[in-house]
């Protein structure tokens, strides 16, 4: 802080940006810090060290290039996801169906990955087939998503309630796929997956001997588009204006229902996304066991990152670390996995009722408070 | 504010400082050291059945061999080859992974780290690897046992099985082997073995109402003791037949313990013994006998629990002279290993 105060004396622009951005990371800031302590306290009361804990979990998490390497591994799709809702968000949107369009944009791509090719008789370049099996993922992610947002639009039915009925349809559907017509046939497998999808399809990794693959480096190229179109196209601000008055919106000539499903589509679009990455550069199929929960992970990152598209890369990889790390803190101490649910939870929960954070560290209300949905028939 | 960044600054060094003062590793990496390492399948270590039997059998390790041991649980598939990894990079010498999901990522990590003993539970291998052992289970040997359990202590002299699809291999070991069983105490007594192949393996296991119903088709015609073999399909077949106060037999794992519903009217449980077969494994890991490929592991029966009192004393006798003939084979169950 002192040295951005002394450039001079009407601060620059980046120390304005500064300023705001720290304002902006103050409360989550807390949240993670305050959620650590009762963490520490629930490991201390199970008999574990906390500090031992902690330590192996920030090892994990960070403490070699193969480390860094697997929080990568998890941050990935976690960004996508996490930009999902957070673009929802910005909308006016709560979109808790992340979760089923990510499963159904695994599917999609894992499809086009194992089948296509076959049913083509060809083998499709890589340079045409990954994208596709990527792009079949946004679509179907973003079509899931665009039923609820023209049952909004059109008939004013609230999207949480949709969004979470699409998810049980979605999953089930999945499940169905994954366990009959396209489960993987060969003659020892008992397990609900689909067969591995070609070569051809699969993302390079980055480095030959870690798994960290080019989708992180596209989820961030992902986040960075997503800030742009929120805060310098027209219908960034078309989204945003609806997402903060939608009666304004309308009276200032915008489509607003054109603009709900449009939005929704955009979000079901990055959470496929999550899902189809997952297949072309890490798992390279789908199975019942993988991404379970990242959807609704989802919701906590984009609150924690406030909807800001950097602010969910860092939750994105914060929770990638927790979740990566947990494995050596296990290791380490014998602490259930369990616990890091439980700090997550934590957090989010003094995200969301930031007041409490505000009351313990005595903080000011100062930024405009956090308008994640409007209400029931809003 | 600047009070609170203040604040912040120093927990920041202190959290900063932390690795430094990080517990120094076990020695796994030295040779003297007998480190054993477990991965859980989707699922956790006290599951009651494969995760905890296993670990079960790391911790007989421990106690026998002076082993160190530790475990981590995986909270999603795509963790299988790094939580592998996490014991092999750490020196351990043997690592344990649970069930069959794990299959390909444990030959995988077989061949990246050939120095490290691999034990996969209910994993097959197609190829012999020197330093992975797949733990598979004589299921009909299983099968035969409650089988015979089921023909001495049925008093309409009708028993039955409720299975999954025939066409899984270790699920026609069960079945078969039940028939066996039965054959071997009584041939006049009736057999019931139902397989659930109608239906495709999207199905098959996990059709507990069809269990249910056909359980109770047999109770209609006489059947008074019934084993589920397949999943929630043989779970609710066994439940049924709890229900309506008749004798239940489990599969896999001590199912008293896990289906709380059939519990009072559990007779016992088709078991792999995983615990000394994963005991076993690692005891000739550390003599250097690991034997590579496919280790086939005992079948047994679970204790009676709550119906002990009913069973009488020569047919407990005669259950643990028929385990002691098929364990040292000098009684053969017949059972082809997979439906011809």
């Amino acid at each position: 802080m002192q040295g951005s105060e002394t450039k001079g004396k009407t601060p620059s622009r980046a120390s304005k940006l500064f300023r705001s951005a720290m304002d902006a990371a103050l409360v989550p800031f807390l949240a993670i810090f305050t959620a650590l302590v009762i963490g520490g306290v629930i490991i201390w009361l199970a008999g574990g060290n906390p500090i031992q804990a902690y330590v192996g979990l920030f090892q994990g998490a960070f403490g070699s290039p193969k480390a860094i390497s697997e929080t990568a591994v998890w941050a990935t799709p976690y960004i996508f996801a996490g930009l999902a809702v957070a673009l929802a968000f910005k909308g006016g949107l709560f979109n808790i169906g992340a979760e089923g369009q990510l499963a159904l944009g695994a599917v999609a791509a894992a499809w086009v990955g194992y089948a296509l090719p076959g049913m083509l008789g060809i083998t499709i370049p890589a340079i045409i087939h990954i994208p596709l099996a990527i792009g079949m993922g946004i679509l179907f992610g973003a079509i899931w998503a665009a039923i609820p947002g023209a049952l909004k639009a059109y008939t004013g039915a609230h999207e949480v309630i949709n969004t979470i009925m699409m998810n049980y349809i979605a999953l089930n559907t999945v499940s169905y796929l994954l366990n009959g017509p396209m489960k993987d046939n060969s003659p020892t497998n008992v397990i609900a997956r689909t067969p591995e999808i070609a070569v051809t399809a699969r993302m390079p990794a980055i480095f030959s001997d870690l798994r960290v693959h080019w989708g992180f480096v596209l989820a961030l190229i992902v986040a960075w588009l997503v800030w742009y179109l929120l805060w310098k196209t027209t219908l960034g601000f078309e989204i945003r204006t609806v997402g903060s008055n939608p009666d304004a919106a309308k009276y200032a000539g915008m489509n607003v229902k054109r603009l709900i499903i449009l939005t929704m589509a955009f979000s079901g679009g990055l959470a496929g996304l999550a899902g189809a990455i997952e297949v072309v550069g890490l798992n390279y199929r789908h199975e019942l066991g993988f991404s379970i929960g990242y959807g609704f992970d989802a919701i906590a990152i984009a609150l924690l990152g406030r909807s800001h598209p950097l602010g969910v890369v860092l939750a994105a990889i914060l929770f990638g670390g927790m979740r990566n790390g947990a494995t050596r803190m296990q290791f380490l101490t014998q602490i259930p996995v369990d616990v890091i649910s439980v700090i997550q939870a934590l957090i989010l929960l003094f995200v969301a009722a930031d007041e409490i954070i505000r009351y313990i560290y005595r903080i000011k209300q100062k930024e405009e408070r956090l308008v994640l949905t409007r209400g029931w028939g809003g | 504010m600047k009070k609170i960044f203040a604040v912040f600054a120093l927990l920041l060094i202190v959290a900063m400082a932390l690795p430094a003062c990080a517990p120094a590793a076990a020695d796994c990496k030295s040779a003297d050291v007998l480190c054993v390492g477990l991965v859980t399948d989707v699922g956790k270590i006290d599951d009651k059945s494969f995760n905890q039997s296993a670990w079960e059998g790391v911790k007989q390790a421990e106690k026998d061999l002076g082993a160190k041991v530790q475990y981590i649980e995986t909270t999603d598939a795509k963790d299988y080859a790094k939580n592998i990894s996490t014991f092999a990079d750490e020196g351990y010498d043997a690592i344990v992974t649970v069930g069959f999901a794990l299959g390909e990522a444990t030959v995988a990590a077989a061949k990246q780290y050939p120095n490290v003993k691999f034990v996969g539970v209910d994993q097959f291998q197609t190829e012999t690897i020197a330093n992975l052992t797949g733990l598979n289970f004589p299921e009909d040997q299983a099968g035969f046992l409650v089988g015979a359990l089921a023909a001495q202590m049925s008093a309409t002299k009708k028993i039955g099985a409720v299975c999954g699809t025939d066409a899984v291999p270790p699920v026609w070991r069960f079945g078969e082997g039940y028939k066996a069983g039965a054959a071997y105490i009584d041939p006049a007594v009736e057999v019931n073995v139902v397989y659930h192949s109608d239906v495709g393996f999207d199905k098959t296991f996990v059709d507990p109402e069809w269990g249910a119903a056909t359980a109770n088709s047999m109770m209609d015609k006489g059947v008074d003791t019934i084993f589920g073999c397949g999943g929630k399909t043989g779970n609710g077949a066994v439940t049924a037949a709890a229900q309506a106060g008749k004798f239940a037999i489990g599969v896999d794992s001590d199912q008293y313990l896990t289906l709380p519903e059939a519990a009072p009217r559990m007779l016992s449980s088709a078991m792999k013994l995983i615990t000394p077969g994963v005991a076993g494994l690692l005891k000739s890991a550390k003599e250097g006998t690991f034997p590579g490929g496919n280790f086939t592991g005992l079948a047994g029966y679970a204790p009676y629990h709550d119906l002990d009192s009913q069973v009488p004393a020569e047919v407990k006798a005669k259950m643990e002279e028929i385990q002691t003939a098929l364990q040292n084979g000098s009684l053969q169950t017949g059972v082809s290993p997979a439906k011809p």
